[in-house]
């Protein structure tokens, strides 16, 4: 990890409940499961979408479909950032024209991950909706965007890290919040 | 893997990692190729600047519509190259495109080493679209793709290239290629096509092509460039055609579900017989797809981040 | 005068290699002892100042003859001219230069032949003695008016690079020269073998991609010529051997008591095809490098005597023909400037060449066979000589050549062993790197 331990915001519970909370709120407010698809924003988008689905699957006998979204193509950041990030397939096994496409991904925080994932979605077909669910809505917005769904609204510092691990990718199974090391070495 | 590489000049200096990495970038392109809005945002404002002096309207389109639906700004300058001694040489055009502040340069060239001598003096990237009898990376690599495609890792494989290799960078490009990745290469051809020398690839070579076929799980066929006959390379198309074309009743040979690739422009019924170019065996519009996706692929990473951007 | 105290003297004509003292005075060699003291030494000069050189640990051998130079003038001056040529000549060791024929017009009347003489003459440096074609325009159908020529100057006659392809014309030209006593230099190209070709054909063209030139390009002209001058008795030069193969012929010829001799490149000892890359074409050269074993056989074909002569085929090109991808590139490597010390540094240094050879095959073999002065310190003869610094070393660089031609595979590169001073005639005309 990058940071320094600060605390712990979510343990594996509280993750379970926060994600559990969120399919509720997703057939809730979609008023039942039709026409719905689900599409995990890599990386930890897609295993918590994968929850979703599972327990939608669970409580209303309905599996929804799901989809996988790489936005690595439509990052605003491509020609600025060091590292050349390594692009991975988009998968979405159903056409989304007239679709409500909920998006599910891990952290909101400046927006740009949230607007270039609108974007990909958008040249994939025309759906009726987009909306957006996310574990952890840490603040600090550069674009007017706003989750529909949010696990965990966490007001934080700019020089705070939000680490999500999951037991899918991270075998890990909680939400840390973090300093960031440079900042702890200048001070 | 860190991509460093800021020009594609030839498969012989490049590593398997990079070859894989190549391969599974593509994968996500042909993806997007297949959707029905073939456009994404990820090039904005760069330029990609088409050098053709061979006329090449398949390989040059494949690079326009790749370079487009990355959101790039292509630019097409055919030069007609009817004598090296007339008009500006390839250094000066190389000076007025970096001039020009391009981002990618992408050249076809009639003299083996046209791409690299191109590369030292830009800044700028560069693909080779083939350069002489030198080098055709990017074919190679869309052919390998295709072959992958269809029938999975191609490790321990065997593929039977067969025709005028001694003049075809396709053949030099896909020895070195399929060789890295641990394929079994077999070169045929007549011996005035196929001299002894290609053995300085590390591949097989046989004038023999009923004999090399049994086994193969993939056959190339390269384009014969008919005004090799007059210079007595082959005595006839139809010599040529009986010991080495590919028809349905010899493809029976490799005993198994071949498929048969060519890099086309194809002659049909000289080096492959009308009924195996249209039948299912035959990828050989699947190469065309994913030659857009390779070389969709191949522009993201040399100019898709800053580390390969020029200053 | 000139008073060379200790230098080790290197004289083939004299079948000298010991260290000696030298005096040369009135553009002669005056004397040579094992030792002098000042008195004899002033008692020689009668007045004369004397200027003395310590040249203990360095070589004194008579000027080098390149019988292959091109100088491209007339017609192609932004390549080399005369001038720039005899004194890249004199810089590079060499007080006698023949210079080749494919000039723009190609040298093939007597008045051409004069105007290259007179040329040379005004330049005032190295000797430059004209090559004549064998036909007119260099066309392969009609003779030159050879005697005409020779009686204007000319040293020897070859249609170099167009090779001459009809055998019955080869073998007319080797006939009717005998009138002037001088060679027939062949080029050895076979022109349809060669094709386009743009390097030797093998294994490293083929991975490249490169058009390749067969050896045999070379070796059946080599064969042909070989049976020509034994069938005529005529008097053949063959130029630029590269090929084991022709090697193999010549000693064979030669063993039947064939008129003929036989020149090597620098280039050829010291480069094999495989240091070819596709984008250097500072060694693209024609004939192109050979294999390993040809290199081998060049250099046991050197030392045996079966090839006679080192000759630079100096081919001088602007940097911007050579700036171009190797297809489009000509052939050519501009040596006169780097030949000695490379041969030194590659050849002598390591112990496959011994330096007295280098220098019987650099002047003393071409002044026989070409019947020129020159070639000998021998008391009395003309004092075209060469002081040799084995342990000079410069970094062959785009401002200190003095060629216009910076076409050398040398070049950026350092080099060791050059002379450091040339007299022609007894007038010094290179003193520590620097032409007079």
């Amino acid at each position: 990890m990058e940071g320094t331990f600060k605390s712990k915001i979510l343990d594996a519970d509280g993750i379970r409940r926060a994600v559990t909370r969120i399919a509720h709120e997703i057939v809730e407010k979609n008023k039942g499961t039709d026409r719905l698809v689900l599409v995990g924003i890599r990386r930890r988008g897609v295993p918590l979408a994968e929850r979703i689905q599972q327990y939608i699957e669970e409580f209303e006998g309905v599996k929804v479909p799901l989809g996988i979204l790489d936005i690595t193509l439509y990052r605003d950041d491509l020609s600025t950032i060091d590292i050349h990030p390594i692009v991975h397939e988009t998968d979405i096994p159903v056409s989304i024209e007239g679709k409500t496409v909920v998006l599910i991904d891990d952290v909101l925080y400046t927006g740009r991950t949230a607007r270039a994932a609108l974007d990909a979605t958008m040249d994939l077909g025309r759906p009726e909706r987009i909306q957006l669910a996310v574990l952890v809505d840490r603040g600090h917005r550069e674009l007017p965007i706003r989750a529909d769904y949010v696990g965990k609204n966490l007001p934080t510092s700019r020089r705070e890290i939000v680490a999500v691990r999951l037991q899918e990718v991270d075998g890990e199974e909680d939400v840390l919040l973090l300093q960031r090391e440079e900042d702890i070495q200048t001070q | 893997m860190k991509w460093q590489r800021k020009d594609i000049l030839a498969i012989e200096d490049m590593s398997v990692e990079e070859i894989r990495h190549i391969l599974h970038t593509a994968k996500v392109m042909k993806e997007i190729l297949m959707r029905p809005i073939k456009k994404l945002p990820t090039l904005k404002g760069k330029s990609v600047v088409n050098l053709f002096y061979e006329a090449s309207t398949r390989t040059r389109t494949s690079f326009e519509m790749a370079g487009k639906v990355l959101g790039a700004d292509t630019t097409s300058i055919a030069v007609a190259q009817s004598s090296v001694s007339k008009g500006e040489s390839l250094y000066d055009t190389a000076k007025t495109i970096q001039a020009m502040r391009a981002d990618l340069v992408i050249i076809r060239h009639s003299s083996s080493g046209s791409a690299k001598f191109l590369a030292d003096i830009l800044d700028a990237g560069v693909i080779n679209a083939g350069d002489g009898q030198h080098a055709h990376p990017t074919q190679a690599l869309l052919d390998i793709f295709t072959m992958e495609e269809q029938l999975g890792e191609m490790d321990g494989k065997k593929v039977v290239i067969v025709g005028d290799v001694l003049h075809s960078r396709v053949a030099r490009s896909n020895a070195w290629c399929l060789q890295k990745l641990g394929v079994d290469v077999t070169l045929v051809g007549p011996p005035t096509l196929v001299p002894v020398e290609m053995a300085g690839l590390g591949v097989k070579l046989t004038h023999d092509l009923d004999g090399a076929l049994p086994g193969a799980d993939v056959v190339m066929a390269l384009r014969l460039q008919l005004e090799r006959q007059q210079s007595g390379l082959f005595p006839s198309l139809r010599e040529y055609s009986h010991l080495y074309g590919l028809t349905t009743e010899r493809l029976k040979k490799t005993g198994k579900q071949s498929i048969v690739l060519h890099p086309g422009p194809m002659n049909r019924n000289v080096e492959i017989s009308d009924d195996v170019a249209d039948s299912v065996e035959a990828l050989i519009e699947r190469q065309v797809t994913n030659g857009v996706a390779i070389r969709m692929a191949l522009i993201y990473l040399l100019i898709g981040g800053s580390g390969n951007v020029v200053a | 005068m000139w008073w060379l105290k200790e230098v080790w003297v290197i004289d083939p004509s004299q079948s000298l290699s010991a260290p000696r003292d030298v005096l040369v005075k009135g553009g002669q060699v005056l004397e040579m002892a094992s030792s002098m003291t000042e008195e004899e030494v002033l008692t020689i000069a009668q007045g004369e100042p004397v200027e003395t050189i310590n040249a203990k640990g360095k070589f004194v051998f008579p000027g080098l003859i390149d019988v292959h130079t091109h100088l491209r003038e007339p017609g192609q001056e932004e390549k080399e001219d005369i001038l720039s040529g005899s004194r890249a000549a004199v810089r590079g060791g060499f007080t006698t230069i023949l210079a080749m024929a494919n000039t723009k017009p190609v040298i093939d009347n007597r008045a051409l032949v004069e105007f290259v003489l007179l040329q040379g003459v005004r330049a005032g440096y190295a000797h430059v003695l004209p090559i004549g074609t064998v036909t007119k325009g260099m066309q392969g159908s009609e003779l030159v008016e050879m005697v005409d020529m020779k009686e204007g100057g000319a040293a020897a006659f070859s249609d170099d690079g167009k090779n001459i392809q009809n055998a019955e014309m080869m073998r007319l030209a080797l006939e009717y020269a005998k009138l002037t006593g001088l060679p027939i230099i062949s080029h050895c190209e076979d022109k349809d073998l060669a094709g386009d070709g743009l390097m030797r054909r093998g294994v490293t063209s083929a991975r490249m991609g490169l058009k390749g030139i067969p050896a045999s390009a070379e070796s059946v002209i080599v064969a042909r010529d070989l049976l020509l001058a034994e069938e005529t008795g005529g008097k053949l030069h063959l130029a630029h051997i590269s090929t084991t193969e022709s090697v193999n012929l010549i000693r064979e010829a030669k063993a039947r008591g064939v008129n003929v001799t036989a020149e090597v490149n620098p280039h050829h000892l010291i480069f094999c095809d495989e240091d070819i890359t596709l984008t250097d074409t500072a060694l693209k050269v024609n004939p192109p490098l050979g294999s390993r074993g040809d290199r081998e056989s060049l250099i046991e074909g050197l030392r045996d005597g079966t090839l006679d002569m080192i000759a630079t085929d100096h081919a001088p090109h602007t940097q911007s023909e050579k700036t171009r991808p190797f297809a489009e590139a000509p052939f050519g490597i501009a040596s006169l400037e780097t030949a000695l010390s490379a041969v030194w540094q590659y050849l002598v240094l390591p112990g496959q060449l011994s330096l007295d050879r280098v220098i019987e095959a650099w002047s003393y073999s071409p002044a026989q066979r070409f019947g020129l002065s020159g070639g000998t310190l021998k008391p009395g003869s003309s004092a075209d000589m060469v002081l040799f610094d084995p342990d000079f070393s410069e970094v062959i660089d785009s401002a200190t050549l003095v060629s216009k031609a910076r076409n050398t595979p040398f070049l950026g590169k350092s080099l060791q062993g050059f002379p450091i001073m040339v007299w022609v005639e007894g007038q010094l005309v290179q003193r520590n790197r620097t032409v007079i």
